[in-house]
């Protein structure tokens, strides 16, 4: 050992971080859980917002086509809605955007539908910016980082019929576009339509010029990238060691990407909290412990008027809620070094944004939120979840009528036991 | 997130870098640089864009523009570093000409008093309701100076805007006559301080009187285009 010693353990180290970041795409169930947030944050709005929806992105809205274009012409904000001020085409956007939102939260073909999702967000969220809140920030950051993750190995449809496949002998089965696993085919008939329809659609789009020199090339990669991964994976099924290997690699690059960006996902959120905690830190009202006060008496924040000015009346309750968002915001980082801290911590963070939902009237917003906390719920409590969820959902098929005892769906995804978590380790990890 | 859970999604299929030739090997080293310096990249930007100005992020705010904007931008700031503590009002009204060629002006409308009516009772408050207003006044306030007049592009962009949401809720037909000229004007009224502190504060309303705007085809709805 001697002067090796350091060395020999750095590499040790360095090297099995490596083995983790490119054999496995880490946090199955945390990016699954923020990909099903994300999808149904979005969706739900956009139903919601069906009723206005003209008035809030339409040609016609008051923030008029013609403004947003000489508001976009100075700030290259990407939006296909900028393509036609027809009517006819803001309401296929539109409904493009819910069947985007509706397939990402199932987890159908959700490497395409992660795309088609965040080309939905940017193009209404870019058209009419002054109609936004935190709330569509977030979804507008995380709609992005969704399209690098392998965020549909658990919980989607994906999974199922990768698992299905898998059932029936693996090799020629109708895969998983999402799957890390085995080689075999991906995505089936249904892939490569839709890859087909997609590489129709962009051809289209950027012979007539919708697209600026940027965009362009990341959706033509993208577009390769998926069409390279369905041909790698069908070559690999019959081909020698080379073109299993070359599969190998393309696998790797993957959960490489998908960990990176997963890292960015978390540390995103920590800033988020950070910077929030560090800028009320110098808030005057923050430190006299009466901020909570104000919000409450804020007219375009208070659905029930009742509820806020009962909290608002109770001095000490004010006092505890302003100082312990503060001290929450400001250590969220911090306590992920401690796996126990960290959960309790969560615990309080979702509960504050679920009271904001009812109290200041900002639902979409805070389930936003709560989407994006969960990259840090632990895995065990989400396995737990998962199993609930199938048992009720089950129970609520036996109960319709016709639905009769009938063979159970397999369930989605579940390790046949569950998952013991080692009792100490690095808190974000779980 | 132990071993066990990942095996489940579907590990059998991976061999790890030990098992790939060397060529193989040096791409994805290659690709964990280029995966490394991306994301480091990225974080610092972002960062840079949240935090409050600094030695740094003055001597690179043109990178960290440029990189950030328009979509990595991260903006939301209602309660911090203190929350909004003012109630503000935006009030418009309108002369209107008669078919018997007399006008009138109309009395002050309050429109956000109408928003907050929909927002009442409403556990799912809309965009329309809940921001737009709200947040086009905060953007004509941004762009203009003390005295009414616009700033640039984006100044006569928030004025127009704040035109047409006026005259959506107007309509063109006002009082039995139509509308020819809108006038706004904000009124902010700070929140009292809590009762349980000793606390004392003025609470009357400041009122902003904008001029006169002469209303044409394209501030209607069906003039956007």
């Amino acid at each position: 050992m001697g002067v090796e010693g350091p060395r020999v353990r750095i590499e040790r180290c360095v090297s099995r971080g490596l083995s983790r970041v490119t054999a496995q795409a880490l946090g199955p169930y945390q990016t699954a859980i923020v990909r099903i947030g994300f999808g149904a944050a979005w969706l739900l709005f956009l139903l919601r917002e069906w009723p206005h929806r003209q008035e809030l992105y339409g040609p016609d809205s008051p923030w008029s086509w013609g403004l947003a274009r000489q508001l976009i012409d100075t700030n290259d904000a990407f939006t296909v809605l900028m393509w036609s001020s027809s009517d006819s085409w803001f309401q296929l956007v539109y409904l493009v955007a819910v069947a985007a939102a509706a397939a990402v939260l199932v987890g159908w073909h959700t490497r395409a539908a992660t795309v088609l999702f965040m080309v939905g967000v940017l193009s209404l969220q870019n058209r009419s910016v002054f109609m936004g809140d935190g709330g569509d920030n977030i979804i507008h950051l995380m709609a992005m980082y969704l399209v690098f993750t392998r965020c549909a190995q658990v919980w989607s449809l994906d999974a199922r019929r990768a698992k299905r496949a898998d059932g029936d002998g693996g090799a020629d089965g109708d895969g998983s576009g999402d799957g890390s696993g085995p080689v075999r085919t991906v995505g089936g008939t249904g892939g490569v339509v839709l890859w087909a329809v997609f590489g129709a659609v962009l051809l289209g789009s950027t012979v007539a010029g919708g697209f600026s020199l940027g965009w362009a090339l990341f959706y033509w990669a993208m577009w390769a990238v998926h069409g390279l991964w369905w041909a790698v994976n069908r070559a690999a099924v019959r081909g020698g060691a080379a073109v299993r290997e070359m599969r190998d690699v393309c696998d790797i690059l993957a959960n490489l990407a998908h960990n990176g960006v997963l890292l960015v996902i978390m540390i995103e959120v920590c800033l988020v909290y950070s910077t929030a905690g560090w800028f009320k830190i110098q808030g005057t009202r923050w430190q006299d412990g009466t901020a909570v006060y104000y919000p409450m008496n804020l007219d375009y924040f208070t659905p029930w008027p009742e509820l806020s000015h009962l909290l608002a009346g109770n001095g000490l309750m004010i006092f505890l809620v302003t100082y312990g968002t503060v001290a929450t915001q400001v250590a969220f980082p911090f306590t992920l070094l401690n796996r126990r801290a960290k959960n309790v911590l969560l615990t309080f963070m979702i509960l504050e944004h679920l009271s904001i939902a009812v109290l200041l009237g900002l639902p979409f917003f805070s389930l936003a939120m709560i989407a994006a906390d969960a990259v840090f719920l632990p895995t065990v409590f989400l396995v737990w979840l998962g199993r609930r969820t199938t048992a009720l959902g089950g129970r609520a098929r036996r109960l319709m009528p016709g639905g009769g005892p009938r063979s159970p769906e397999p369930a989605p995804e579940q390790p046949a036991e569950a998952p013991k978590v080692p009792a100490s380790g690095p808190a974000w990890r779980s | 997130m132990e071993p066990a859970a990942h095996q489940a999604p579907g590990g059998e299929g991976m061999r790890g870098i030990a098992a790939l030739s060397l060529p193989a090997r040096i791409f994805v080293a290659i690709s964990v640089a280029v995966v490394t310096v991306g994301i480091a990249f990225h974080v610092a930007m972002v960062f840079l864009q949240t935090a409050p100005d600094n030695t740094i992020s003055k001597r690179h705010g043109e990178l960290v523009d440029s990189y950030v904007y328009p979509e990595f931008e991260r903006n939301w700031k209602l309660f911090a570093p203190n929350p909004l503590q003012q109630n503000v009002a935006v009030h418009a009204r309108a002369t209107v000409a008669k078919p018997d060629g007399d006008t009138e002006t109309t009395g002050w409308i309050n429109l956000t008093a109408m928003d907050g009516e929909a927002i009442h009772g409403n556990p799912a408050p809309s965009h329309t309701q809940q921001n737009e207003l709200r947040r086009a006044w905060e953007f004509y306030v941004d762009n203009h100076d003390e005295k009414g007049k616009p700033l640039g592009l984006r100044g006569r962009l928030s004025e127009q805007y704040i035109k047409r949401i006026v005259m959506l809720r107007f309509g063109p037909e006002l009082n039995g006559g139509s509308v020819e000229r809108i006038q706004v004007r904000s009124v902010i009224t700070p929140v009292a301080p809590p009762e349980w502190s000793d606390e004392r504060a003025d609470v009357k309303p400041r009122y902003a009187v904008q001029p006169w705007w002469q209303v044409t085809s394209a501030d209607l709805p069906g003039g956007g285009k």
